[in-house]
């Protein structure tokens, strides 16, 4: 049989070696994608929990620099997620080396994959993290566990797909801080990261309902004290179909090499 | 570039069975491939290249080159039309492990330093980690990069990432390698040793699909040139068949003939390669 006739056989599944070079890409540049956001969230809650804290009640019989955990928690980990992917995904077209994984015999899926791992990874090892420090310095325990566990993975899904998506469709870095400073960042600070939506006047508490990030903040929040505003099963269900969603708008996109291949 | 390296290589390729008996190494019928634009950049192309060849495609910026091998690696959609490498539909993963690439323009990534560049791209392609460092360390060591191993692209001199553009092409050892302007900017001297190189592959049994505005390298590397204008094959043959149909002294009057006449019959050379480019390329590229 001539070599061009051979079955081709993976010594290495490609798929492996795209997971594995994401993750190596962040984690050389870990003081920027894992020190940084810990930090920066940490700082959060030693500012308006730890030394503001005291000035404000505690939100619904929780201690406010623990109430404010889950929120900080859920925006670092989506954060993570969303800015990994989308600029892993913008470079490689920029610079045009995502030609070496489209050319080569990787299945669309696999470089979907591939591709979004890197966000996941990523925003487990900033939620860990985040979750171990906050622990240590609030003394926030975590009351349902499953619930957090599923919660963050659906989190970590919708987003590094949503990252891969923006990284797509992007046609500069301007649209990423677009996306990241005017899009996600104030959904977040209006999802009830800081605050109870209870405490909102009837108008803005229906506004908040309709932004998805108030069900992550939800159902992260139930996660860690087993209370939250919305039933929980409400906010799994909302954070399941964005995830849903946004995996068959980024498969598409792979399937179809829309705006990847001309 | 280390001769005795190349020389003293045995593990390339095996020599291919004859040609006679293998499906070509590229077959191209009908293909056709319109941009969202409604622009039309190649229409109805008809191209074999038989396995084991040398072949030469030359044309003008914008005649389609950059589109044809965009579809054959399939980095361009087709429109219409059929794209065989060595009889497997050119969307197979068969077909993606015969090709290497190594495109005009340098795409290597920074995130990587020349080692991992090298490993990774064999690992898309299947190789295992000890199969896949093997393999670099020996085309680091053909191609003179052994000292920049852990060095990212971005701080190599032009040179050493065309070298580097150049190894990773070939680390899967692919049957068709296709180089698009591989020396484009690049001094005389490893101009000569990557023609060398790709002279010593093509006789150890690898097709090479070559495009070139060095005509008089084309003419003598080439064992068949194909002059392409406008998306459409104008004239094709042997250097010597060319001269003689064209009454031509060299293959450069060749292809002032051959575009002139083309030109003539209203075919024009168009933006098709610009527009390839274009299309896959983000608008603002920024180096972060």
């Amino acid at each position: 049989m001539s070599a061009a006739a051979e079955p081709y056989v993976e010594e290495r599944p490609g798929v492996v070696w795209l997971c594995e070079r994401e993750i190596v890409r962040f984690l050389k540049l870990w003081v920027q994608t894992i020190v940084a956001p810990c930090v920066s969230s940490l700082l959060f809650i030693v500012v308006f929990g730890m030394a503001l804290g005291d000035s404000i009640a505690s939100v619904g019989g929780v201690p406010y620099d623990q109430f404010i955990v889950p929120g900080l928690v859920v925006q670092a980990v989506l954060t993570a997620a969303f800015s990994n992917n989308s600029s892993t995904v913008f470079q490689a077209r920029s610079d045009r080396f995502i030609n070496d994984v489209l050319s080569s015999p990787l299945r669309w899926w696999e470089v979907n994959l591939g591709l979004a791992i890197g966000g996941v990874v990523r925003g487990l090892i900033t939620g860990v993290l985040l979750t171990a420090a906050a622990i240590a310095m609030t003394g926030i325990g975590v009351e349902r566990p499953l619930v957090l566990v599923v919660a963050g993975a659906l989190v970590l899904v919708a987003f590094a797909q949503f990252g891969v998506i923006a990284g797509i469709y992007a046609r500069s870095w301007d649209f990423m801080a677009f996306v990241t400073t005017l899009v996600i960042l104030p959904l977040s600070f209006l999802g009830g990261v800081f605050y109870s939506v209870d405490r909102l006047p009837d108008a803005w508490e229906v506004v908040s309902h309709v932004n998805p990030i108030f069900y992550l903040v939800q159902a992260f929040r139930y996660g860690f004290s087993g209370q939250a505003d919305v039933p929980v099963g409400i906010s799994l269900a909302v954070i399941a179909a964005l995830a849903l969603v946004l995996s068959a708008w980024c498969a598409w996109l792979f399937r179809t090499g829309h705006r990847l291949k001309p | 570039m280390r001769r005795s390296s190349i020389d003293q290589r045995t593990d390339h390729h095996p020599l291919p069975e004859s040609p006679a008996t293998l499906a070509p190494a590229l077959r191209v019928s009908g293909f056709t491939k319109t941009y969202a634009d409604g622009f039309t950049a190649v229409r109805d192309l008809a191209l074999e290249v038989p396995a084991g060849s040398f072949f030469g495609l030359l044309g003008p910026n914008g005649a389609g080159k950059t589109t044809l091998i965009g579809a054959i690696t399939n980095l361009v959609r087709p429109t219409a039309g059929r794209i065989e490498v060595f009889g497997h539909e050119h969307e197979t993963r068969h077909a993606r492990r015969l090709v290497g690439l190594a495109e005009q323009e340098i795409n290597l990534d920074r995130f990587l330093d020349v080692e991992e560049v090298l490993v990774y791209h064999a690992g898309y392609f299947g190789i295992s980690r000890r199969n896949a460092k093997a393999r670099a360390k020996e085309l680091m060591d053909v191609f003179d990069l052994s000292a920049k191993a852990h060095v990212r692209p971005p701080a190599l001199s032009g040179g050493m990432r065309r070298r580097l553009l150049f190894a990773r092409a070939l680390m899967h050892r692919p049957r068709l390698l296709i180089l698009d302007e591989p020396t484009a900017g690049v001094d005389v001297e490893l101009r000569s040793e990557l023609w060398e190189y790709t002279r010593r592959l093509h006789r150890e049994g690898t097709t090479i699909l070559l495009t070139t505005h060095y005509l008089e390298e084309a003419e003598a590397l080439c064992e068949d040139l194909a002059l392409i204008r406008g998306g459409r094959i104008v004239a094709r043959d042997s250097a010597a068949g060319l001269r003689a149909r064209y009454g031509a002294r060299d293959i450069a009057e060749v292809y002032a003939k051959a575009m002139s006449a083309a030109a003539a019959d209203g075919i024009a050379a168009t933006g098709a390669d610009a527009q390839a480019a274009a299309a896959m390329t983000p608008a603002e590229e920024v180096a972060r």
